[in-house]
């Protein structure tokens, strides 16, 4: 009985070992970001459907992908460990509705072009890695677009993108940290800025 | 000629005392957020309606032609860069390009070269500086020209001497003048009309445009000073929540 409890915690244990040390499947990260970018251009910027399908399509895409709540945590830097869960939860509202917004019209400009996939490299997380692409421009050398994936259990999400060295969001939180340490608001400044964007045509 | 190389000379002096500050420091964010305002109306009053007309009354493949030719021109300066910094097959490259795109490409306006593999790998003095590990110094907003470093600056400077528009211009003293500020002109209205709908798009988005433009610009010069950071401290898109670096 005892040999069999002990067996029970030791295969337990090593288990959980396994688990924490984890490291991210590279290939099927890969394979991931291939098939949301194959869904986004089949799906929404070669589909032929309404616009409001398209956008509605892109969407689901979108939150589905993308994890934005990890995202927001980053990008608010410092001000997140000081924000109440009332602020947290109206800022990665408001921000994941502005990407949706704003990311939806971008995304046909990508009208005719395509990824080519160049391969990974690791993250420092060990939960997470890049995978890298490239997209072959007119006039100019092919633009540089890497994906940073994040895997927890089975499960993939895209965590940034690298646009010719660019990360979005180290930009965002650059720009939202600024707008916060200036803003007689603070946080709440920002919320009600971003809301106010939403708004905007 | 001289006294372009004697400024040149003055900020390439000036690089080991700026190299103290990080490029994270903000000791000169006033001076720089009141000339991106200053920036901004220029481009607001001036550039970007000057870009609009030059794109109502041309068609797409005529701005192509331009953006050739201007990049065709700029051709030397990526040889000259591409020796200073021991590629010499690279310069030789840019020596055939240039000498094939001139010819048959009519005057670079269209890019035979490429058709025939010699691909196009553009790279200027501040690429040769950040190749010898020059420190980049501290981010500074221009006046008319946008935003730099103090290497890219001196970069920039270093290239508008070594082009073969400013020999030119030496060369003929009549038009100097107007070769230069021509080209000049035309440079910045072609690349303004190029960016006019990504601008447009970054600002109207932006919190805090400035901050956009800043991180995005010293994000995207990373991957030039890659091969001189020490071991451990290159610059990198990981991060975590306890990296409080950035936006400060």
């Amino acid at each position: 009985m005892k040999y069999k409890l002990l067996s029970i915690f030791a295969i337990a244990f090593s288990m959980f070992a396994n688990i924490a040390n984890a490291e991210v499947d590279a290939a099927q990260a890969e394979l991931f970001v291939k098939n949301t970018t194959q869904e986004g251009i089949s799906e929404i910027i070669n589909s032929k459907a309404s616009q409001a399908e398209r956008d509605a399509r892109f969407e689901k895409l979108f939150n589905s992908a993308l994890d934005l709540k990890f995202i927001g945590r980053f990008v608010l830097g410092r001000y997140w460990k000081t924000a109440s869960e009332e602020q947290r939860d109206k800022f990665i509202d408001v921000y994941r509705r502005l990407n949706v917004k704003t990311w939806s019209k971008r995304f046909d400009d990508f009208t005719g072009k395509e990824f080519i996939f160049k391969g990974t490299s690791p993250s420092s997380s060990n939960n997470q890695v890049f995978v890298n692409t490239i997209v072959p421009m007119d006039q100019a050398q092919p633009a540089s677009v890497v994906w940073r994936v994040k895997q927890e259990g089975d499960k993939f999400k895209i965590v940034d993108i690298i646009i010719e060295n660019v990360s979005l969001a180290i930009t965002a939180r650059n720009e939202y940290t600024a707008f916060i340490k200036k803003s007689p608001d603070g946080l709440n400044g920002l919320i009600a800025d971003l809301q106010q964007k939403l708004k905007q045509e | 000629m001289l006294k372009h190389f004697v400024a040149v000379t003055a900020i390439l002096t000036m690089m080991p005392i700026a190299a103290h500050a990080s490029i994270d420091d903000n000791w000169l964010e006033s001076y720089n957020r009141m000339m991106f305002d200053f920036n901004m109306k220029m481009d607001e009053y001036l550039l970007k309606p000057v870009a609009k007309g030059y794109r109502a009354i041309t068609t797409q493949d005529v701005r192509n032609r331009v953006t050739s030719f201007i990049s065709n021109v700029n051709e030397p300066v990526s040889s000259i860069n591409h020796t200073l910094q021991g590629g010499i097959a690279q310069a030789l490259t840019s020596v055939a390009r240039f000498a094939v795109n001139t010819t048959l490409g009519l005057g670079g306006m269209f890019d035979v070269a490429e058709g025939w593999g010699l691909k196009k790998n553009s790279v200027g003095f501040d690429e040769t500086m950040a190749h010898y590990c020059v420190p980049d110094g501290p981010f500074i907003m221009m006046p008319f020209f946008g935003p730099f470093t103090l290497r890219s600056g001196a970069g920039y400077a270093v290239d508008s001497v070594s082009s073969p528009v400013y020999i030119a211009s030496l060369n003929d003293a009549n038009y100097a003048a107007k070769i230069s500020y021509g080209y000049t002109g035309a440079s910045a209205i072609n690349s303004r009309e190029r960016a006019l709908d990504l601008l447009d798009d970054l600002q109207k988005n932006s919190v805090d445009f400035y901050s956009t433009m800043r991180s995005a610009y010293l994000q995207n010069r990373q991957k030039m000073n890659l091969s001189c950071q020490p071991a451990n401290s290159a610059p990198s898109y990981d991060f975590d929540f306890d990296d409080e670096d950035f936006g400060d």
